[in-house]
């Protein structure tokens, strides 16, 4: 009878070919087009701070899990994506150190402490980035930000004169196409918009992402701070094209962690991002509010997700007190 | 707000009512959206995925494959081919059976007869493993190949012909049950009570489950035997309106159904999105009548009343040849040399029936018993055909993947596949946490076990066994308080 010993698991017996590693494999590769970009208008040095962010990250968490004596997780790459999304929002300039204290705070005090994967309530790599931003403000914001044109790499576009890179990012000297080129001064991910397209395109058509939270964020932004700048901003396009809005709203804020789980409730955490940098950007002191937007969202997703539930199928219409299950 | 300028204010009336189109677009869009194409009117509904889309659902092994009789040289029959309490054998070891002898009587109220499915000698009654938990009470025949048959039941007319209360009573008599998997009786979902009306009969041709062709093979092979059927049901609960639904990677058979509707005017044949769960009872009502069976109550609460295309041609058989349930078409495929549809008794078993088709195709790892999303693994290929069995899937070590479950990345695809609303990924949470109450809370009733999530999950989580588990406990826990 039983010369053959069967597998009895539980149905379904077929599953996707998605993986959690696939996923963020996918991530990894989207994120290639913004760091070739970045390497292209920054130099070599843009590689060395991503690859010590990637390599600290991951033994961070390798450490972690070691001396815990937990499963070791780097083989799903989500520490090498909070390793790369990091270094792409450090200014070329960023010494090795800043990058190392960067991804021990991403990984072990906003990943890893709460939980790991898919428990951590901020984004790691924002929530680095805010305490490098808040800590060393001078290394990570203005004098920090290399012009690329200065650099020399770039063909010889006329702006002969630096630009007061100040408090507001001001696209006084950069035309629409340097802006979406990236021949801008920022940090080494976020300046090269075509090359951030390229990888939001490549996730949508691999499924990681929905098209919902990146467009709902880049047009609400747009909009607001065209409207709350009262003149001083000529289009929404060039509110969109300046800092890291795009960056942001295609890798940051989709991470699966920390933003809703429904399709309402992503659409107002969206349209709450949007808003937000828009209102950070024309009223506060900070230049860049992105950051800052993204992780008060992260905030209130377990908010969003507690109270948005979607329909039930069966469900009265409009109707309260339908929780007769019979 | 008035010190805007005009030109402003224009704007943010412009955007506030582009924002609300645009809300609702994406929300409405949901629940029913309909597409034209091939002149058909393809329908869907929210959610769902589409497994082995690669493989054309694993069906194109058997498609083609006309369905085959075998007739095996024991057959042995568990008391439990329906739901509901198992039958008592009301025969004893040595005697002689004929093919639709009542050889076991119905127990309490979804019980059903038990028909002998081949003439011979029992030769066995006793307690045997079949794929549930406990073992069940098994008569086995000594297949004699000579298919003796008891008198046919007593005439009542044909399906346009018998009186309503005939129907009902030789549907129970011939022990029919829905053949798509739940296995329920068919007479107690036509014992409507109170003021209930079913206005709508659908029949259930959707088979979208992965690899099974029976209920393909039925549609193409006595699509008349189920039009009839269907007319019989509809004049016994006085509906109106028959809904045949197909989905379209069948155009075979809904251009077989439809050859065999013409001249009836109260059934329609309809074209489903090839997506599973089409086939669910709830997803199938919303996507061909648009209604929705309301939380906690059945189909009939909505009008109307779903069954299973392979149990209309059986109505078909009790009333106009006055044959019993006692045979079915089922699919053995997958690792198997030749890979048909055979005809066979129930309570053939597995065994005999992969022999009869060339045997294992090298070393197999897991035996489905129906589709891939819902079948149960068998232990071994010791076990009977029921009447709700539509099929036998082999999968060798390649294809029965040993998942290892990894911790949630929150990434909400479980939640945005659920047929019916809900968020897996949360429920789970609970059901780790042993939380009855809080599943509860969280809908965890209202799951239908189609396995969409569990699917789709790119951390591999058993999201829909532990909702089956959890289920289960909580009816469990329901029934003993309700004792107390």
């Amino acid at each position: 009878m039983s010369d053959f010993s069967l597998n009895v698991s539980t149905a379904p017996h077929v599953r996707t070919n998605d993986s959690t590693t696939s996923i963020m494999r996918n991530v990894l590769i989207a994120l290639v087009p913004a760091l070739l970009a970045g390497v292209y208008f920054f130099g070599f040095r843009s590689l060395i701070v991503v690859g010590v962010c990637v390599v600290s990250s991951v033994l961070f968490e390798y450490l972690f899990e070691l001396i815990l004596k937990r499963p070791v997780t780097i083989g799903d790459l989500s520490a090498a994506v909070t390793g790369m999304l990091l270094g792409l929002t450090l200014p070329v300039t960023a010494p090795w150190w800043m990058c190392v204290i960067g991804s021990g705070v991403a990984i072990l005090l906003a990943k890893q402490l709460f939980g790991g994967i898919g428990d951590n309530f901020l984004n790691p790599a924002l929530t680095a980035r805010a305490v490098l931003l808040a800590s060393w403000p001078v290394r990570m914001s203005g004098a920090a930000f290399v012009n690329p044109n200065l650099l020399g790499s770039v063909d010889s576009v006329s702006t002969a004169t630096p630009l007061a890179y100040g408090a507001k990012l001001q696209a006084g000297g950069a035309s629409i196409l340097d802006l979406f080129l990236g021949n801008i001064p920022g940090t080494i991910g976020e300046v090269c918009k075509a090359a951030i397209l390229l990888g939001f395109v490549y996730l949508l058509i691999t499924h990681v992402i929905s098209w919902h939270v990146p467009v709902i964020i880049v047009v609400t932004t747009g909009l607001c701070t065209w409207l709350f700048s009262g003149g001083g901003i000529e289009t929404p396009l060039v509110a969109v094209l300046q800092g890291g809005i795009l960056f942001g709203a295609v890798f940051m804020a989709t991470d699966y962690s920390t933003c809703p789980m429904t399709a309402l409730g992503q659409v107002i955490f969206a349209a709450g991002i949007g808003i937000l940098t828009a209102v950070i950007r024309c009223f506060a002191g900070y230049p860049e509010g992105v950051t800052y937007a993204i992780l008060f969202m992260n905030i209130v997703t377990p908010l969003l997700d507690k109270y948005i539930k979607p329909r039930i199928y069966g469900e009265p219409a409009k109707k309260k007190g339908g929780d007769s299950v019979a | 707000m008035n010190l805007l300028p005009l030109k402003t204010q224009k704007i943010r009336a412009e955007l506030f009512s582009l924002g609300k189109k645009y809300v609702i677009m994406i929300f409405n869009a949901n629940i029913i959206s309909r597409k034209e194409g091939d002149g058909l009117l393809k329908r869907s509904f929210k959610g769902g995925v589409h497994p082995l889309s690669r493989t054309h659902e694993g069906k194109y092994l058997t498609r083609n494959k006309a369905s085959q009789p075998f007739s095996p040289e024991y057959v042995c029959i568990p008391m439990n081919l329906h739901l509901g309490a198992p039958s008592e054998p009301c025969v004893s070891k040595g005697d002689t059976v004929k093919l639709g002898q009542v050889i076991a009587t119905p127990v309490g109220f979804l019980g059903l007869p038990i028909h002998a499915t081949c003439s011979g000698e029992v030769v066995d009654i006793s307690e045997k493993q079949q794929l549930g938990p406990k073992k069940v009470m098994c008569i086995t025949i000594k297949n004699d190949g000579l298919d003796t048959r008891e008198d046919c039941l007593p005439d009542i007319g044909t399906c346009a012909t018998a009186a309503p209360k005939d129907i009902v009573e030789r549907i129970k008599q011939a022990g029919i049950c829905g053949m798509g998997g739940a296995a329920f009786p068919l007479h107690v979902k036509l014992m409507i009570q109170d003021e209930k009306h079913a206005d709508t009969i659908i029949l259930n041709g959707a088979e979208c489950e992965t690899h099974l062709t029976s209920d393909f093979r039925t549609m193409l092979e006595s699509p008349e035997d189920i039009v009839n059927g269907l007319v019989a049901i509809m004049r016994a609960m006085d509906s109106e309106n028959g809904i045949i639904a197909i989905e379209d990677n069948k155009p075979e058979a809904i251009a077989a159904m439809k050859k065999a509707v013409e001249g009836h005017k109260d059934i329609e044949v309809v074209a489903l999105k090839t997506k599973y769960p089409q086939g669910s009872e709830k997803q199938l009502i919303t996507v061909t009548t648009g209604r929705e069976v309301p939380r906690g109550k059945l189909p009939i609460d909505c009008g109307v009343i779903v069954t299973n295309v392979a149990t209309a041609a059986a109505v078909k058989a009790a009333i106009e040849d006055g044959l019993p349930l006692t045979h079915r078409i089922t699919t053995v495929t997958g690792r198997v040399k030749n890979p048909c549809n055979l005809y066979v008794p129930i309570g053939t078993v597995v065994k005999d029936m992969i022999e009869f088709a060339g045997g294992y195709e090298g070393r197999i790892a897991k035996l489905v018993a129906g589709g891939m999303m819902t079948g149960p693994a068998a232990p071994n290929d010791d076990f009977s055909v029921t009447k709700a069995m539509g099929g036998i899937v082999a999968l060798n070590a390649k294809e029965a993947i040993s998942y290892e479950e990894k911790p949630c990345i929150r990434c909400a695809r479980c939640a945005s596949v659920c047929p019916m609303g809900l968020n897996p990924a949360r429920i789970k949470q609970y059901c780790d946490a042993n939380d009855m109450a809080g599943a509860k809370e969280n809908n965890v009733m209202d799951c239908i076990v189609c396995g969409c999530c569990s699917f789709t999950c790119p951390a591999n989580r058993f999201l829909t066994a532990a909702f089956k588990n959890m289920k289960d406990r909580i009816t469990l826990a329901s029934r003993l308080g309700g004792k107390k």
